[in-house]
């Protein structure tokens, strides 16, 4: 079972994703902070990560940074809730970019895709 | 004693004559017939100074006088030398001859001279006593010269003024009718008819050209005067009967949009190099003087101007002229006059008398260069007017566009914050309703109610969307696009299979050329163009989109019309429907159109409305066209 690390500081985006992921039969675990990824990163060992970019504290982007220092492979789909980002992240550290919304199939697919489930 | 005291008595009668009647021609043979009486001459002759030919000539003379050469002579000696002469002379075998001459002179100089001939009496010669009485004879008769020639001169200096006072009254009632406007055109009209009315300065045609700096050249602007001979009579005998001043008539004149004469149009079309120095056009500009030209008639029999090299004035005015008369004049005058403007010659004034074919004067040409020096600072200031209006106009246009942008600026602060604050919630209100609805069974009544919280959270996140593409820029890729595929794949978006009651009338040109583009954009802003139409229609009518080639100011465009057969946009609405922050339950447009207004100016594009509340509305786009080859046209002609 692939499992997947949700990175977000809104409680309830965190609820949404990790019981529909479990429902696309993944493992999920969820992380409020950039700190708290960080931590669970080396314990948990996603094979796939979701980051929200705008959050308290260190944002998405820094985040991001931090991972791809200790761990180059796993896929990262960064969340965001508008675009304005996807012109100068899609080309370099993340693997995928996805404006947020309620309907889940576009990070779903992603999801599969990136993991090699399609 | 009593002889003496006759004499006096005539002469006295004599002044008596002229001063009843002031007629110096009769008082001229009075004074020969009373001289005779007096010196009982045989007879006697007047001589007057000829001036133009520098001769002294018999003016008149009465009886017998000496027609010889000699008496010539001794006339002239008397005139020239200003003294008296007497000879007395008994011949041989001839009678007795005497001749007594004098000057008639004053203020120092010689009028002519009076001569009396052959004492008919006892000594049959003239005495000292004789020589003193015609002196003073000679006296009353400059005295009379001197008194007439007076006259004459103070007569005319009197027309003189007249004339200058009326032509000075004429030109303040022409200036008067000039302070009336600042409009260009009408000014220009003014000072074309104040030239060539009869009440103003009465010339038959009168053409303008203005200087342009830039090109350095002469552009024809307006011309006034009748076509044909025929029309100026017309003219002519109906102002004839008018009896307003100048500056009444030139009020009611007809407005120059109205001016489709012949010569208008023709002098319009003229363009002469300022370079051009053989034209007598460009050397009143550079030379800044006015010029009478007369042309004489060719031994072909019609007139010939001057300049044979092919300018303007030869070929339009020159050839004009001998195919419209009616008869050829045996010369043609014309004169041109600078018009000044501000230390330098604005344009040129050309007017010509070819229907009447009066002379032009050294004086017309004075009179027309004094109104023109008026003229030109009132087409100067209309033009700075025009400049200055022009000028304002730029300057409301910038303003709009910068409180615009403000607006844009500080929607795009608030875009960031809204879309966070807005779009998380949404997320877990729509992802919920849809995990919700999956658990509910399709026939329970709660399904309705979760698909309603779905449909709802789309259509808001729709128009989050919408609104953070419209403020946030992104960098833009332009591509050479056929707009009738751009709008083909709007419309699909819109219309899918059945129109239902709409009907769809596509008149897409079948040549047309590229335009440089953002595919998405466009296709963004047609999509919400024939969106808003295919909304407004509703049930039933006429939705119809019209793609065209256009040429706006000499630069290919493509212009995009939509149009539908809605209720319209109310006229309280319509000032607003592209701004972004308006909005009210009515304006069912939303951000739709703010955008369509921003990607067809992010295109360098312009959109129009054509509002007809209650019947319809036509978004008219027009985009420029890329600079193309003739083949490629062809290649993608439908």
């Amino acid at each position: 079972m692939k499992k997947i690390l949700v990175v977000d500081d809104e409680e309830s985006i965190r609820l949404l994703y990790k019981e529909e992921l479990e429902e696309e039969g993944f493992q999920v675990e969820v992380a409020k902070d950039g700190k708290e990824a960080l931590a669970q990163i080396p314990r948990f060992k996603p094979d796939l990560i979701t980051l929200d970019i705008k959050m308290p504290g260190m944002d998405g982007i820094e985040v991001l940074k931090q991972i791809r220092l200790f761990e180059r492979q796993v896929p990262i789909v960064m969340c965001s809730a508008y675009g304005e980002y996807k012109q100068d992240l899609t080309t370099w550290a993340s693997d995928a970019y996805v404006v947020k919304c309620a309907d889940l199939t576009e990070l779903k697919n992603t999801i599969r895709r990136l993991l090699g489930l399609l | 004693m009593t002889e003496l005291f006759e004499s006096l008595g005539l002469m006295r009668s004599l002044t008596d004559f002229f001063l009843s009647s002031m007629d110096l021609e009769k008082f001229y043979e009075r004074t020969l017939t009373t001289g005779r009486i007096i010196f009982k001459a045989k007879g006697g002759v007047l001589r007057i100074e000829d001036r133009a030919k520098g001769n002294l000539e018999v003016h008149c003379c009465i009886g017998d006088y000496h027609q010889h050469p000699l008496d010539q002579r001794i006339a002239k000696r008397v005139f020239f030398t200003q003294t008296p002469f007497c000879l007395n002379r008994k011949g041989k075998r001839t009678p007795f001859q005497s001749i007594l001459c004098v000057p008639i002179q004053g203020k120092g100089k010689s009028f002519g001279t009076l001569t009396f001939y052959d004492k008919e009496i006892e000594p049959f010669q003239f005495e000292e006593k004789d020589l003193w009485l015609l002196l003073v004879v000679a006296q009353q008769l400059s005295f009379a010269i001197e008194n007439v020639t007076a006259r004459r001169e103070i007569s005319t200096l009197i027309q003189e003024q007249e004339k200058r006072v009326k032509q000075l009254s004429t030109l303040w009632e022409l200036n008067k009718a000039l302070l009336t406007t600042v409009h260009f055109e009408r000014i220009l009209h003014l000072t074309l008819t104040a030239i060539t009315i009869g009440g103003g300065l009465g010339f038959n045609r009168a053409m303008l050209f203005m200087v342009n700096e830039k090109d350095r050249i002469l552009k024809g602007a307006m011309a006034v005067g009748p076509d044909s001979a025929e029309e100026a009579g017309r003219i002519w005998a109906s102002l004839s009967q008018k009896r307003e001043s100048p500056s009444e008539w030139i009020a009611q004149i007809s407005s120059p949009s109205e001016n489709h004469s012949l010569l208008n149009m023709l002098v319009k079309e003229i363009e002469i190099p300022l370079e051009e120095n053989s034209c007598i056009l460009s050397r009143t500009v550079l030379e800044g003087k006015a010029f009478n030209v007369e042309v004489p008639q060719s031994e072909e029999g019609w007139i010939q101007t001057r300049c044979k090299r092919g300018c303007s004035l030869g070929s339009e005015i020159g050839c004009y002229i001998s195919e419209h008369l009616s008869h050829n004049p045996r010369v043609y005058s014309f004169a041109t006059a600078p018009l000044w403007g501000k230390g330098k010659v604005i344009g040129v004034v050309l007017v010509d008398n070819l229907y009447n074919q009066n002379p032009i004067t050294e004086e017309d040409l004075q009179y027309l260069t004094m109104f023109c020096n008026q003229a030109g600072l009132a087409i100067e200031n209309a033009m700075l007017y025009r400049h200055l209006e022009e000028v304002h106009q730029k300057l409301k246009e910038a303003q709009t566009f910068l409180v615009h942008q403000e607006k844009m600026a500080a929607l795009g602060e608030l875009s960031t914050s809204i879309a966070h604050e807005i779009r998380n919630p949404l997320v877990s209100i729509g992802g919920f309703a849809r995990r919700l609805d999956r658990s509910i069974s399709p026939e329970a009544p709660e399904k309705r109610y979760t698909q309603t919280i779905m449909k709802e959270v789309r259509r808001l996140e729709r128009t989050l969307s919408q609104f953070l593409s419209y403020t946030h820029e992104e960098p833009l890729v332009f591509k050479e696009l056929d707009l009738r595929e751009i709008v083909e794949e709007s419309l699909s978006m819109v219309i899918q299979g059945d129109n239902g009651g709409i009907q769809l009338v596509k008149e897409f040109s079948s040549s047309l050329p590229l335009v440089k583009g953002h595919p998405e954009q466009l296709k963004q802003a047609f999509f919400n163009l024939i969106h808003n139409a295919r909304e407004s229609i509703g049930e039933r009518g006429v939705l119809s989109i019209r793609i065209y080639p256009l040429s706006k100011n000499g630069v290919s465009h493509v212009r995009v019309e939509i149009e539908d057969t809605g209720a319209g946009i109310k006229p309280e609405h319509l000032h607003h429907i592209f701004n972004p922050f308006y909005s009210t339950k009515e304006n069912r447009f939303g951000l739709g159109l703010p955008i369509v207004h921003k990607i067809v100016t992010t295109h360098q594009g312009q959109i129009e409305v054509d509002n007809r509340p209650g019947k319809g509305v036509t978004f008219i786009i027009t985009l420029p066209a890329e600079e193309e080859k003739e083949d490629e046209k062809d290649s993608r002609g439908r």
